[in-house]
């Protein structure tokens, strides 16, 4: 063996799987060696036509966005009416509305800080909203055992900085 | 054009396991690819006509153009090929592109071959993540969510409307580990009970850790063509069942579970698809006409909603129809007798082709005698990705 040493390196060893037996096809090439890949990408991400959604958010305003021909109301907001093709535009809705499915989350994707400061368990809840036609998915944050189907929500705006827009609201108990 | 209807010529497969460290991505295709030409009994890829790659993510295999990477590497230079990418269904995606290539005369014989490293390569957080892209990214991805979470809001909704229990679900799950005990190249058979089920971790609730399937690596391939170049080029052929891919069907759905509302409890796309696949076989009564199918387990509850969709029984009778037994070995209809993505695994652009396999090789009477179901005639295989997003429903039959 070289004495040149290789920094990515975690191990070289001879894999034999149990199914390859003993007449093994592959025998010439059981020597393995395993090294650590990191790949990182980061982007100029743009929120394009959905951007007003989170821009409002900071003003403590929710916003969907309404189709003028089926007057179908959508939350999350889209650009376009998958429905009529047409577009669509902007409307404010209350943030008040009903808890219609959930999942109760005890490993949630770390995809930013925001995620990575929760404690586990977390719940996500899928919440029509008054005026709207389609469930919005978001947090509610409540404890698991007084959560039910049915049950009134409503947005709560955050006032500690964020890191990514969408953890600008959350859901929580209605207060009435 | 019926005899243009794309016959079996052979099948290959790797084992699934949880880290093939013994393999890059392309050393698990070559590993498929010279299973499935050994069992068409070909000495070489000359005369095979086009070659279809089949992956989802160039994020787990670190690697993109695998479809010219692995044309070179398998020596198919200058054949032609097209790579198939449809999240969780792809494999099976793949194989439905493969029947339209052949019907449409564009080739008299096609290798389809998919292949994926979803194992320890990287660590479940990071997995999760990078399944979690496939969801919607700026909306569901991006407040945590992950795919078991989705599964299960979907599932407590099935619960809630139809009475569902946990318990049904667990029988999946322990079935189909159990199944997997005789696929000598299954990743996981565990020998559980229901009460192992329920006690084990949540995840994310009404899910545990023994509802969710496996992360995989390996690969799995499948030569199509037509009668007429099966019987010139491939020595096996006669010597077997003919099994023909006689039906085929593909639906979409909503990305986001909540864009469903209010029908929230089941998979829309896979009746559409399998709608269209039994128009074309001629099947009216699933059930009955029906012998063997693999079905997608990602979840345990998903194959529930699924023997629903798939028309098997009716919309909120799939709990009942599973712990009955109807689905088990020896069942009225056998389902996921290789353990599915539960027990044998899921590298994602392989699942759908080792579905296929696994009902080719049941037709054929050609697996382990303690899963091979008896006197199998037709088979389907049903694969979706995301929460039902794109679905594909395949058919094969034997035409002896
Ligand atoms: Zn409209």
């Amino acid at each position: 063996m070289s004495s040149a040493s290789v920094e990515s390196v975690i191990e070289q060893k001879t894999v034999q799987p149990a199914w390859a037996g003993t007449d093994d096809p592959w025998e010439a090439f059981r020597q393995v060696e395993i090294i650590t890949l990191e790949l990182t990408q980061q982007y100029r991400h743009s929120l394009g036509k959905y951007s007003r959604f989170f821009i409002e958010l900071a003003n403590k305003q929710f916003y969907g966005t309404r189709c003028s021909n089926c007057e179908r109301v959508y939350t999350p907001p889209r650009p376009l009416c998958p429905d009529c093709l047409h577009i669509t535009g902007w409307t404010r809705l209350p943030g008040t509305g009903a808890l219609m499915t959930y999942a109760v989350m005890h490993f949630a994707s770390e995809v930013n800080d925001d995620v990575r400061r929760m404690s586990m368990p977390i719940i996500l809840a899928y919440v029509l909203l008054d005026g709207s036609s389609t469930l919005f998915p978001h947090l509610l944050k409540a404890d698991p055992q007084a959560v039910h189907t049915g049950m009134r929500v409503q947005v709560a705006y955050a006032d500690a900085p964020v890191q990514h827009p969408i953890h600008l609201m959350h859901f929580v108990a209605s207060e009435a | 054009m019926a005899e243009r209807v794309p016959v079996v010529v052979g099948v290959g497969m790797t084992p699934f396991a949880a880290n093939r460290e013994d393999c890059t991505v392309r050393d698990l295709a070559v590993e498929a690819v010279l299973d499935c030409v050994r069992d068409a009994g070909l000495e070489t890829l000359a005369a095979v006509q086009h070659g279809l790659t089949s992956y989802e993510s160039d994020h787990f295999n670190r690697q993109m153009t695998l479809g010219a990477i692995l044309h070179d590497t398998l020596g198919l230079n200058p054949t032609p090929n097209v790579r198939v990418e449809g999240g969780g269904a792809t494999g099976a995606l793949a194989l439905r592109t493969a029947w339209a290539y052949l019907q449409s005369g564009l080739c008299d014989s096609m290798l389809v071959y998919g292949c994926e490293t979803n194992g320890k390569r990287i660590s479940a957080q990071t997995a999760n993540q990078l399944f979690a892209l496939s969801a919607d990214v700026d909306w569901e991805m991006m407040v945590g969510g992950t795919y078991t979470a989705f599964y299960a809001a979907m599932m407590r909704a099935h619960m809630e409307k139809y009475g569902t229990q946990r318990e049904h679900f667990a029988h999946v799950a322990v079935r189909n580990r159990r199944n997997a005990a005789n696929n000598p190249i299954a990743q996981k058979p565990m020998d559980i009970t229901v009460a192992d089920v329920l006690n084990a971790r949540p995840i994310a609730e009404p899910y545990t850790l023994l509802d969710c399937s496996l992360l995989s690596d390996g690969a799995a391939a499948m030569l199509l063509a037509t009668r007429e170049w099966a019987a010139q080029h491939s020595p096996r052929y006669a010597e077997r069942p003919v099994v023909a891919f006689t039906g085929t069907g593909c639906g979409t759905d909503t990305m986001r579970l909540g864009d469903r509302y209010p029908h929230l409890t089941n998979f829309a796309g896979k009746r559409a698809a399998a709608q269209q696949a039994y128009r074309m076989a001629g099947i009216s009564d699933p059930l009955a006409e029906i012998d063997v199918a693999e079905l997608y387990d990602s979840y345990s509850g998903v194959e529930i909603q699924a023997v629903e969709d798939l028309g098997f029984v009716g919309e909120g009778e799939g709990g009942a129809a599973v712990v009955a037994g109807t689905f088990d070995h020896g069942g009225q209809l056998p389902v996921n007798p290789s353990g599915g993505l539960l027990g044998r695994g899921a590298p994602v652009g392989a699942t759908g082709i080792a579905q296929a396999v696994e009902v080719v090789q049941q037709l054929w009477g050609a697996v382990n005698p303690a899963r091979q179901v008896a006197d199998a005639r037709r088979g389907l295989t049903d694969t979706h990705a995301g929460i039902g997003s794109i679905c594909v429903v395949n058919i094969f039959e034997r035409q002896d």
